[in-house]
């Protein structure tokens, strides 16, 4: 088995889907260039009928992806910062989202929705905040991010051939993660959480980097504590199957979500194992969240971003 | 075959209701009509009827919070009913901890499992309610164990599953244990902090620091509640239903004009007689628990040139400011003699030694009249007699000062024209 | 004078249609027979007929609002009784009664439309994208008022239809307001063209009230576009007879509109000055003009039916629920 980084992963299976189907292709600003490694030199393989460069026009950029989707195309369209897509978040949310639905449910539109975010690097709110809050909340989306380079691949695979819109935004701070990714084309599923680590004390919600640091946290807390971790890949869909599953055995949830306090999905998860999973619980549901700030810039970066000192306390907290 | 007795919807907007105390014991034999229980609801307090004759077998333990409809107990038909009753489900509490036989020997347990009853170190908020895991709590529920038994080690106190587990393994108990040593049951323990720990040091001081003695005598108040009752009869135009304590307390500024030294007190090594008089006057109020209280004494500063019906009004005052916990620290110091009554509580006739109330040198203790045989004018008739308890400090005043005050005050208790003079 | 006189036929049946199933559309809402709004189209229905009269099947139509496209559909040959079902909410309708007014009949490549003014552009050049590079000569219709040219995404879907040379046909069907504010005030140029000039796209100026104008104008744009020369900007000078939606006031700026003004337009109503001119260059006798008078009344009275007699859906939650991914 070979090892890969997780932003080769992602290119991998790109140029995979590509090469095995016609109708797909990339629609961005300087994806020919290849600003992140996902699309480099992907041109050379493909031409620039296929690895598409626009104005800088995120919501014509949109147009083309939705408009040719509804013709049979399979477009990836790469705001190149996810922060970008709220642009044009009427098309990527809206639009993308009712199109199947209010239209009888007859004709689908195919299309992928990607591009960077990631606390940590000190760029502050536009290049760094999260946007599956956002877009969870749009019906008809499926709004997924994968964590590993093995799931990178697996995952970005089955958002190209599935046949909704799908909104799957990658972070930067496990651009070089390393691990083991098969040469073969596959997929994994795109609605479903995957056990990372098994425990019987906690389950620990946690996707991107912060499963990262919840593994390393579940590794320091062997013997004390034993740490079950799930990643949800999914935020809609939510898994919340695997989730009560977990809960019937360990009955404490700490949730980790690299995204603001208010909606989105650590709250959402937390109201969905309150009502489905009450009885299960011996301790509130905690969650590790951004505080409700714009992100800063800088070194004040630091202060609010959930990190392993944080989610160890809030493991604790819950199995006192 | 048993009756159920469910927390009754007294009202049309009743959701829910505590019992605050179960006045009949576990196993106890019940009439129908007798008052068992005291309930609190979302608006009111009630004493319950019981509806049922039979050995009532207790199953909402006191001070938990069940919606209406809610089983709370069940009336057994004979002995043997009963004792199936408390095997189904064990009663909150066994016998009471009062009960010398008990002492010695293990507690005798109609249910085995009822082996060991702790006292409630279980986490509620204001109003009952036991916190609990949800989860805790169905397992409580599924293992049919009372929660307020239980002890929890969760944060805040919070029973968690352990618990439930732990209480399960070692009968309906907890996870921690508290007999105390000698075989005692504990019912309760309160921390002796705050009102209680100065009650408990003023006590003490007063006690230990002063020469006090106490003296008892009983004032014939026949005619003084002859003139209170006109003066009842007038209680909505004089805005106020004048009471025995205020006739009570003009009688004692009427026995300070006639022995100055009974409103004094000791400074240092002087005695310091004042010219006014600040009433200080006792009230009780509710403790940490069911079980204890909290004494204060708020003081009415400048009684001497009240009239009845203004004094009366400004006591009154007083003592619901002081119940209803907006009085300032004014309102709890400067007192020059203090007045403390059991009338109505205490046994008819009552006599006691109260403290003195320092640093005042004199208080008196009414308590329950009662109607007893005098002789007036060589007759034997039925007059109300006023038992009073008096505590003064030997070191401020002596035997002659202090029983010729009592005397003024016993004069214008008997003489309530006195009162006007 | 290009057109055919087939052609003229033609469009003067799809204008006399196309008149008459506004004209029941307006009276159907006034019943309550209609879900949400009715922009009626009364008085400017000539741009639509011209556009698409002659447009193939697998050309892609984005339709402008005004008349909600059943003056663009059926000039495209698209049988529109379930779209007027669906107009009703029922489960007949082209969108099984979900779309309310934003309709799809993705088998004709027409894909929905947008209560988002100017949003048309968006997909529009997605459309355009696809038909380039698909290379089978399709075309895209793109349909649209004065009031989208005020919005930024006018100016994006223009620009890359014109670094591109996408075979797009915008039509911008000008009628001189948005809902009450003039275009004249709220344009700095009396011509929308003026934008697309500005993007090197190639423009045309044309009276909406004449529908052989129009289709003279969109036919050469659209064999343009099909040639690979890429888009063309068609401004179709319009009028509005009626209010922007039903039951709104019809205002100018924020004033009534003066009688005059609906004196003037009477002047120029589409179907008459289509009469005239049929009967002038003699293309029809009054017989056949009456028949088809006739069979257009008998057309729209049975789509009137086909939606009266159909049902309303009633799906559970969970059944909605499952419609809205969809499958592998």
């Amino acid at each position: 088995m070979r090892e890969m980084t997780f932003i080769n992963a992602i290119r991998e299976a790109i140029e995979q889907e590509m090469r095995a189907d016609e109708s797909v292709f990339v629609v961005g600003q300087d994806v020919r260039g290849g600003v992140y490694p996902h699309t480099l030199d992907l041109i050379d393989e493909f031409g620039p009928d296929r690895i598409v460069d626009t104005p800088i026009a995120e919501t014509a950029m949109h147009g083309v992806a939705f408009g040719s989707a509804l013709l049979g195309y399979r477009p990836i369209v790469d705001f190149m910062f996810a922060s970008t897509a709220l642009t044009a978040f009427t098309e990527t949310s809206v639009m993308s989202g009712q199109q199947y639905f209010l239209h009888g449910s007859k004709h689908p539109a195919p299309l992928v929705m990607t591009g960077a975010w990631g606390v940590g690097k000190r760029t502050a709110n536009d290049h760094a905040m999260p946007i599956h809050g956002y877009y969870m909340r749009a019906p008809g989306l499926k709004v997924c991010s994968p964590s590993t380079p093995h799931d990178a691949k697996g995952l970005f695979t089955a958002a190209i051939r599935d046949n909704n819109p799908v909104m799957i935004p990658w972070c930067t701070g496990i651009m070089m993660l390393k691990g083991d990714v098969p040469e073969e084309s596959y997929e994994i599923p795109i609605d479903k959480a995957s056990i990372k680590r098994t425990g019987d004390d906690v389950t620990v919600l946690a996707n991107s980097e912060q499963l990262q640091f919840a593994l390393k946290v579940a590794d320091k807390l062997e013997g004390e504590i034993d740490v079950e971790i799930i990643d949800p890949i999914s935020f809609a869909p939510i898994d919340i199957e695997t989730i009560l599953q977990s809960l019937e055995k360990t009955n404490r949830l700490v949730v980790v979500d690299e995204d603001w306090e208010s909606g989105g999905f650590a709250a959402t998860v937390s109201a969905q194992v309150m009502e489905q999973g009450f009885d299960l619980l011996d301790a509130p549901v905690t969650r590790v969240t951004l505080p409700n700030m714009p992100i800063p810039g800088g070194y004040m970066e630091d202060y609010i971003r959930p990190n392993p000192k944080k989610i160890e306390a809030a493991i604790r907290a819950v199995c006192a | 075959m048993a009756k159920d007795y469910v927390m009754p919807k007294l009202a049309m907007a009743m959701n829910e209701g505590t019992v605050t105390e179960w006045l009949i014991e576990e196993g106890a034999q019940v009439n129908k009509g007798d008052i068992i229980a005291s309930i609190e609801t979302e608006k009111t307090a009630y004493d319950l009827e019981s509806p049922e004759s039979g050995l009532f077998h207790i199953i909402s333990p006191a001070g938990e919070t069940v919606d209406c409809g809610t089983l709370i107990g069940k009336f057994a038909e004979d002995e043997a009913e009963f004792a199936t009753l408390q095997q189904e489900q064990p009663a909150p509490t066994i016998a009471p901890v009062a009960e010398p036989t008990l002492a010695d020997a293990a507690p005798q347990a109609a249910a085995p499992a009822v082996a060991t009853q702790p006292a409630a170190v279980v986490a509620t908020q204001p109003g009952g309610r036991v916190i609990a895991s949800p989860l805790a709590r169905k397992l409580a529920s599924d293992r049919n164990l009372t929660l307020t038994l239980i002890s929890g080690t969760g944060p805040g106190g919070r029973i968690v599953k352990r618990d439930i587990l732990a209480a399960e393994t070692s009968g309906v108990g907890r996870a921690a244990p508290a007999m105390s040593a000698g075989g005692r049951i504990e019912k309760a323990r309160i921390a002796v902090k705050g009102p209680r720990k100065t009650i408990a040091e003023r006590m003490t001081q007063s006690l230990q620091s002063t020469a006090q003695l106490s003296s008892f005598w009983e004032s014939d108040i026949t005619n003084l509640l002859a003139m209170r009752k006109k003066y009842v009869a007038r209680e909505d135009q004089l805005g106020t239903r004048v009471s025995v304590n205020t006739f009570i307390a003009k009688a004692i500024v009427y026995g300070i004009r006639q022995v100055p030294i009974a409103n004094a007190c000791m400074e240092g090594d002087e005695i310091v007689i004042f010219d006014n008089i600040n009433l200080g006057f006792a009230v009780s109020m509710p403790g940490q628990t069911e079980y204890d209280t909290t004494l204060l004494v708020p003081v009415l500063h400048n009684i001497e040139n009240l009239g009845l019906v203004e004094l009366d009004i400004r006591i009154k005052e007083l003592v619901e400011r002081v119940r209803d916990g907006r009085f300032t620290d004014d309102d709890l110091s400067g007192s020059t003699i203090t007045l403390s009554t059991t009338a109505g509580l205490a046994p008819p006739g009552h006599r006691s030694t109260p403290v003195l109330n320092l640093p005042n040198a004199m208080l008196i203790g009414p308590s329950t009249s009662v109607e007893k045989p005098v002789v007036v004018d060589g007759q034997v008739v039925p007059r109300m007699l006023l038992p009073v308890s008096a505590t003064f400090d030997h070191r401020v005043l002596d035997g002659d000062p202090a029983v010729r005050f009592m005397s003024a005050v016993h004069d214008a208790l008997e003489n309530p024209e006195l009162l006007m003079a | 004078m290009s057109l055919t006189k087939k052609q003229m036929v033609t469009l003067y049946t799809n204008l006399v249609r196309a008149d008459k199933f506004g004209k029941m559309m307006y009276s159907r809402m006034m019943q309550g027979k209609l879900i949400g709004f009715y922009h009626p189209a009364d008085g400017a229905i000539a741009p639509g007929v011209g556009a698409c009269s002659f447009l193939n099947n697998d050309d892609i139509l984005f339709p402008h609002h005004r008349g909600h496209g059943i003056t663009h559909m059926l000039s495209k040959g698209i049988d529109v009784s379930p779209y007027i079902a669906e107009h009703a909410g029922k489960a007949t309708g082209c969108c099984r009664g979900r779309a309310a007014w934003h309709y799809a009949f993705p088998e004709h490549n027409v894909y929905g439309t947008t209560a988002y003014i100017g949003h048309n552009f968006v997909p529009v050049t997605g459309f355009g994208w696809a038909a380039k590079r698909n290379g089978t000569e399709q075309v895209v219709m793109n349909c649209f008022g004065d009031g989208a040219m005020g919005t930024g995404r006018a100016h994006e879907g223009l620009l890359m239809s014109s670094i591109w040379d996408l075979p797009i046909v915008h039509l911008c069907e000008n009628n001189g307001y948005a809902i009450f504010a003039e275009a004249s005030e709220m344009h700095p140029t009396e011509d929308m063209a003026t934008v697309a000039q500005g993007l090197d796209i190639p423009s045309v100026l044309v009276d909406g009230q004449d529908v052989f104008a129009v289709a003279e104008a969109v036919n050469a744009a659209v064999d343009s576009a099909r040639k690979g020369q890429g888009p063309t900007f068609i401004e179709a000078k319009t009028l509005r007879f009626k209010e922007h939606d039903i039951g709104n006031r019809d205002l100018r700026g924020y004033k009534p509109r003066p009688q005059e003004e609906y004196d003037e337009m009477a002047k120029r109503d589409p179907v008459n000055l289509a009469t005239d001119r049929i009967l002038a260059d003699k293309i029809l006798t009054q017989n056949k003009i009456d028949k088809i008078h006739d069979e257009a009344d008998q057309e729209v009275e049975a789509a009137v039916k086909f939606a009266d007699d159909s049902p309303i859906e009633s799906p559970t939650e969970e059944e909605l629920l499952a419609d809205v991914y969809a499958p592998r």
